[in-house]
């Protein structure tokens, strides 16, 4: 499998904008991620994360501008699931089908072997018998292991996750940031889209604040909250982007 | 390529959905048939066409239906599910996607024609002896039938496949095709200079029908509905590649 380019920064975004119709869902967008860094993706609902993450992922196309992943445009990463682990915000899983069968549909496509599976379920501690279920009685937590499970899949260098901690129990969300703390550690990179603002002061490097669709700060935590909370910078830059 | 063709085919067997329709054409078509022996005159089931009349309309006609069925559901139900996403993500290049898809379809409706074309074949000559009808098709007749039904099958899948990119939304995809296949193309047998033209009809060619407002040359037929199939999947692969997944 081809490994992605490290020596260019993982995530470019550079002036990106998407119109639907007259509303301007991301506006003017510019914003680089680093390797080895965490980076808390912050903003009210319809701010504008989820629809910057699509067009990163090339679900969507922008009305200008452009987002690149190592380098490339997403469509043409060599190996997209070895370079970028993704967890969407709308969960997408066939309700009839099971975890198993869910990740071993992902790595047929991939190119990954089953035995990958099986490790990364392990590793997000879905039992077999749980995995052997039809995701349709998966409580919400579950869903998210086995989301996450679906981004660890292709060993990738990136991951792009959006609201991975909703409907995580305690244990759920201790381990999810001691895993993305060893993963940055180990030079990969994160981009974590969430409204949990204690989680993300307590995991981040550096906040993104994006709302209505203009990125309203870009810096890092402990300059950003300056000896305040991250919410009550967070409320008074959403406060002052208002008026 | 053929690693997406192989995630593809999994996920084709992977949820009971497509069990299912197989097993609901089946069942209906026996229905069909059965009510078709045993409800009309003796007249018209003694002879060579009004037998091949029943078993190819019932068998190719609800064949190539839920051939289309199952072409539909295996793009529409990635956008119902939003499984559509985890695919794209991992193959971003969308026309290997619907590529791998056409080509998985393609086999599955061959396989669900058959299927259809022999279930009636099979229930029919039980039906027809059970009344005591002399059956009066030919082994070139039943080869034909289910040669033909297994090639429109394939066929259909592959239009059920295309119409499901285009529209997206599974519910109006499925409505749009029953709509077409028992009520449109019926529709048009006022008009048989135009109905044997359309996409239903030319299966019921491929399969050995004879009567007005069908082929009679089953290479054109074939010609024909390879055609319609080809389009309908450019046009799906156009309406993928070109917008935006939400």
């Amino acid at each position: 499998m081809r490994s992605v380019d490290t020596t260019t920064d993982p995530v470019v975004v550079r002036r990106l904008t998407k119109r639907y119709g007259r509303t301007v869902a991301v506006d003017d967008v510019s914003f680089t991620l680093k390797a080895g860094t965490i980076t808390g993706f912050l903003g009210p609902n319809g701010a504008g994360k989820s629809t910057t993450l699509r067009l990163l992922f090339g679900l969507a196309a922008p009305t200008s501008g452009s987002a690149l992943v190592f380098g490339h445009r997403y469509a043409e990463l060599p190996a997209p699931a070895s370079a970028v682990g993704a967890i969407l915000e709308s969960g997408d899983f066939h309700p009839a089908r099971s975890g198993r069968g869910h990740l071993r549909m992902l790595a047929l496509a991939a190119g990954i072997s089953w035995e990958r599976v099986d490790e990364v379920l392990a590793q997000v501690e879905l039992v077999p018998k749980a995995a052997a279920r039809p995701v349709r009685t998966y409580s919400l937590g579950m869903r998210q292991r086995l989301g996450l499970a679906a981004a660890l899949l292709g060993q990738p260098r990136l991951l792009l996750l959006d609201e991975p901690i909703n409907g995580l129990d305690p244990t759920g969300v201790h381990w999810l940031r001691t895993a993305l703390r060893r993963f940055a550690a180990d030079g990969g990179t994160v981009l974590v889209a969430s409204h949990v603002l204690a989680e993300v002061a307590q995991t981040v490097d550096r906040v993104l604040i994006i709302n209505s669709g203009r990125l309203r700060a870009d810096a890092p935590i402990q300059e950003l909250a300056d000896g305040r909370n991250l919410e009550d910078a967070y409320l008074q830059l959403i406060a002052e982007a208002a008026s | 390529m053929k690693t997406q063709i192989r995630s593809e085919s999994y996920k084709l067997v992977t949820t009971r959905t497509n069990l299912g329709v197989a097993a609901g054409m089946v069942a209906l078509i026996a229905l069909a048939v059965l009510l078709h022996t045993f409800g009309l005159s003796l007249d018209r089931l003694s002879n060579v066409a009004g037998q091949r009349g029943v078993l190819i309309d019932v068998g190719v006609r609800l064949g190539t239906l839920f051939a289309a069925l199952l072409g539909a559901l295996a793009i529409t139900s990635e956008f119902r599910t939003g499984t559509i996403r985890p695919t794209l993500l991992v193959t971003p290049r969308r026309t290997k996607v619907i590529a791998a898809k056409s080509i998985c379809v393609l086999v599955a409706g061959a396989i669900t024609g058959l299927l259809a074309a022999g279930t009636a074949a099979g229930v029919g000559s039980i039906g027809l002896a059970a009344r005591g009808v002399t059956i009066q098709l030919t082994a070139g007749d039943i080869t034909r039938l289910l040669l033909g039904a297994t090639l429109a099958g394939a066929l259909w899948a592959v239009i059920g496949l295309g119409v499901g990119a285009v529209v997206r939304a599974q519910v109006p995809t499925i409505v749009g095709l029953f709509a077409w296949v028992l009520f449109v193309e019926n529709i048009l047998g006022d008009v048989p200079s135009w109905q044997k033209f359309a996409p239903g009809s030319l299966g019921q060619a491929l399969g050995g029908q004879v009567r007005d407002g069908i082929l009679s040359s089953a290479a054109l037929a074939a010609v024909l509905l390879i055609a319609y199939a080809a389009l309908v999947a450019l046009a799906g692969l156009t309406a993928t590649v070109r917008r935006d997944v939400a």
